[in-house]
């Protein structure tokens, strides 16, 4: 067997991508190579990275789910509705909020799983209809009211201004945000459950070949309601995430935003008909994602370019995979179309 | 009687279409009352069905491919932005208003067989699969398009663009006669034609066509050529409606596309489908989309409502399956 390699080609490739795209940043604006500026990325990515670890290992089993921006709203929304009307003090807690959004997660997650391994229809469609049903759900019978930044439970805005410690520059003092334990707790938790678990393995089988997992014995079924639960649990974590980041909650937030999440994977080498996928790449991905968002600006591109170059990479990234796997078929003459 | 039996068997999904249809539209009718069916009303839906009609179609087309096509609405936004430019004299100026329409049209509908041709280029020679490929092209279109117009929209046609989205033709709006030509002309093509066949052979099993000396490659891009084209019109017939030109026009339209499809009976799996079936999906849709309108539901009561019947269909659909698999098995036996 070969090696499994901690850093490999594509991840060198976008480790060079990120580099030359900082170098030519700090060219035109010298501000930008700062701690002050790593430290607003992570902090500003905490909730896409978060998604994304959740997103490759749906991907990874062969699935995909474009419902978890509005599980993620679901979670946030209701919680922030549950905290702002209870009475009982003892709810104001940061670990009731989690748990609650992350039960809610769960909950849908499971019915997607449900949906798309009974139907045996794409799971696109399918969890295109979900997010719908979810939204349509949430804004119907739960509610459409905007919280502002007054009516945001204490709890999310401690969240979001505490600091996990500081560093000293000679421009002054710096915090890291405490939200870097729940990317770094979902991060080490999805790198367990896909490398030193039974689970993980059959992760990875059922996405390189349903028919062949099924004959060395895994569920696939089983596999399905993990993999969607987690999916879901995750986007519960974001959910609670972005209400403390952004500090307010509009009904119409979030969704939308998945098509970035899984351009992100994507983009960090995940293999969309499945069994393939590494987390740092994912994660590099990610950062890749948020640098175009946050620094266009320093080039003297509008924001409105992110999609064009987050579009044309993916373009990129899922020819150059395609070809590769395309070429090695062609060889040992297998055909898949 | 034993007429309408024996036609009814002959196509079980066709006739349980005819059911649906009848059934939503008097209920509709019942409960609406009088202003449901108004001739006003009839003409608006006649302008209205060839915008999300093209792109229903050009998804029926990746749907029998066994493929998916989510660019579709990227790409009409794309081509109707490109057209709008044009046609509002912001690139070539001093274009004759005559000439300006005739050069708009011709770019946009350019532009989207590009974007199409694109989409059939990366799925047939990259193998890359359709739902990705056209997940990557859809990013890449929208973002073409927010960074030609930076979000802004573009506003300023020629009065006799505009006007072509209203006109009538002996009582029936012009864009309805359009696309009632191309959709025959696209039923003719499946049913009675050697690329037709091609089409559901390929969604049947691509495997099998490339062995049975099929261009694979060359029909791939061709059909996706064509729904780039279905959608550049459909970018046109929304620009000349709503009178402007803006990133994110007509983005409900995927899931509607999509469930007009399935409604229709065509397999998202690919090799089964019928255009008659997807012509009765598209007008149930409308009429529902009507009544939406006329008891003004929120954006948001309406996702929950699409989002409901797409799964529902496609749970019907399911079951349905089974129950013929089950006879199937019966008839086996004996």
């Amino acid at each position: 067997m070969r090696k499994r390699k901690v850093i490999n080609r594509t991840e060198w490739f976008l480790i060079g991508i990120i580099f030359l795209y900082c170098a030519m940043v700090t060219l035109v604006n010298p501000a930008f190579l700062s701690f002050e500026t790593l430290f607003d990325i992570l902090r500003s990515s905490a909730v896409t990275t978060i998604m994304a670890a959740g997103i490759m290992v749906v991907i990874i089993s062969g699935g995909i789910d474009v419902s978890f921006t509005a599980v993620a709203l679901f979670g946030a929304y209701v919680t922030t509705k549950i905290l702002t009307e209870t009475s009982a003090a003892w709810m104001e807690h940061l670990g009731i909020a989690f748990l609650l959004s992350i039960f809610m997660g769960i909950i849908w997650g499971l019915l997607n799983a449900v949906i798309v391994h009974k139907l045996k229809l794409p799971a696109f469609i399918i969890t295109l209809g979900t997010q719908n049903l979810i939204f349509g759900v949430m804004t119907t019978f739960i509610g459409s009211k905007t919280y502002g930044a007054a009516a945001i439970p204490k709890v999310f805005s401690r969240f979001a201004s505490a600091q996990l410690f500081r560093i000293h520059t000679a421009s002054g003092t710096i915090g890291v945000s405490s939200f870097v334990i729940p990317v770094a707790i979902v991060l080490a938790l999805t790198w367990f459950i896909m490398y030193k678990t039974k689970m993980g393995r059959s992760i990875f089988a059922l996405g390189n070949s349903e028919s062949a997992a099924m004959r060395i014995g895994i569920n696939p079924f089983r596999v399905r309601l993990f993999v969607y639960a987690y999916m879901g649990a995750l986007a519960g974590v974001a959910g609670v995430v972005y209400v403390s980041q952004v500090r307010s909650m509009y009904p119409n937030a979030l969704v939308g935003d998945e098509l970035s999440v899984i351009a992100a994977a994507v983009i960090g080498g995940t293999k969309l008909s499945g069994g393939q996928g590494k987390l740092l790449g994912a994660f590099l991905g990610v950062l890749i994602v948020h640098l175009l968002n946050n620094t266009l600006i320093f080039l003297g591109l509008s924001s409105s370019w992110n999609d064009f170059f987050i579009g044309a990479l993916m373009i990129v990234s899922v020819s150059v995979t395609a070809y590769q796997e395309r070429l090695k078929n062609r060889k040992h003459f297998i055909f898949t179309e | 009687m034993d007429r309408i039996k024996k036609w009814a068997a002959k196509d079980s999904t066709l006739s349980a279409l005819f059911v649906i249809f009848f059934v939503t539209a008097v209920s509709l009718r019942l409960v609406v009352g009088k202003t449901m069916y108004t001739p006003e009303r009839l003409m608006l839906m006649g302008f209205q069905i060839p915008e999300f009609g093209l792109i229903a179609l050009g998804m029926t087309f990746s749907f029998l491919l066994g493929g998916i096509d989510l660019s579709l609405v990227a790409n009409a936004n794309l081509s109707g932005i490109i057209g709008a430019y044009i046609l509002t004299g912001i690139w070539m100026p001093g274009l004759s208003p005559e000439m300006s329409i005739v050069c708009g049209i011709v770019s946009a509908l350019a532009a989207a067989v590009i974007c199409g041709s694109l989409n059939g280029i990366l799925i047939a020679k990259f193998s890359v699969p359709p739902m990705i490929a056209t997940l990557s092209t859809m990013t890449f279109y929208n973002g073409v398009a927010m960074a030609l117009t930076g979000g802004e929209s573009i506003i300023g046609f020629p009065k006799a663009f505009t006007r072509f989205s209203t006109a009538t033709l002996l009582g029936i709006p012009v864009l309805f006669v359009l696309f009632a030509i191309i959709t025959a002309a696209l039923g003719f093509l499946l049913s009675a034609t050697g690329v037709g066949r091609k089409v559901y052979l390929y969604g049947e099993n691509p495997v099998a066509s490339r062995f049975s000396a099929i261009h694979n490659e060359r029909l791939i891009i061709g059909i996706f050529t064509q729904n780039g084209f279905l959608a550049g019109l459909s970018g046109l017939a929304i620009v000349s409606r709503v009178t402007t030109a803006k990133v994110g026009y007509g983005d409900a339209y995927l899931v509607q596309a999509m469930l007009v499809a399935i409604i229709g009976g065509v397999s998202p799996s690919g090799g089964k489908g019928k255009i008659s079936g997807v012509i009765i999906a598209i007008i149930i849709i409308q009429v529902l989309s009507s009544a939406f309108t006329i008891w003004q539901l929120s954006p948001y009561n309406r996702k929950l409502i699409w989002g409901f019947v797409l799964i529902f269909v496609i749970f019907m659909n399911h079951i349905i399956g089974l129950y013929g698999q089950r006879k199937e098995k019966t008839l086996k036996e004996k």
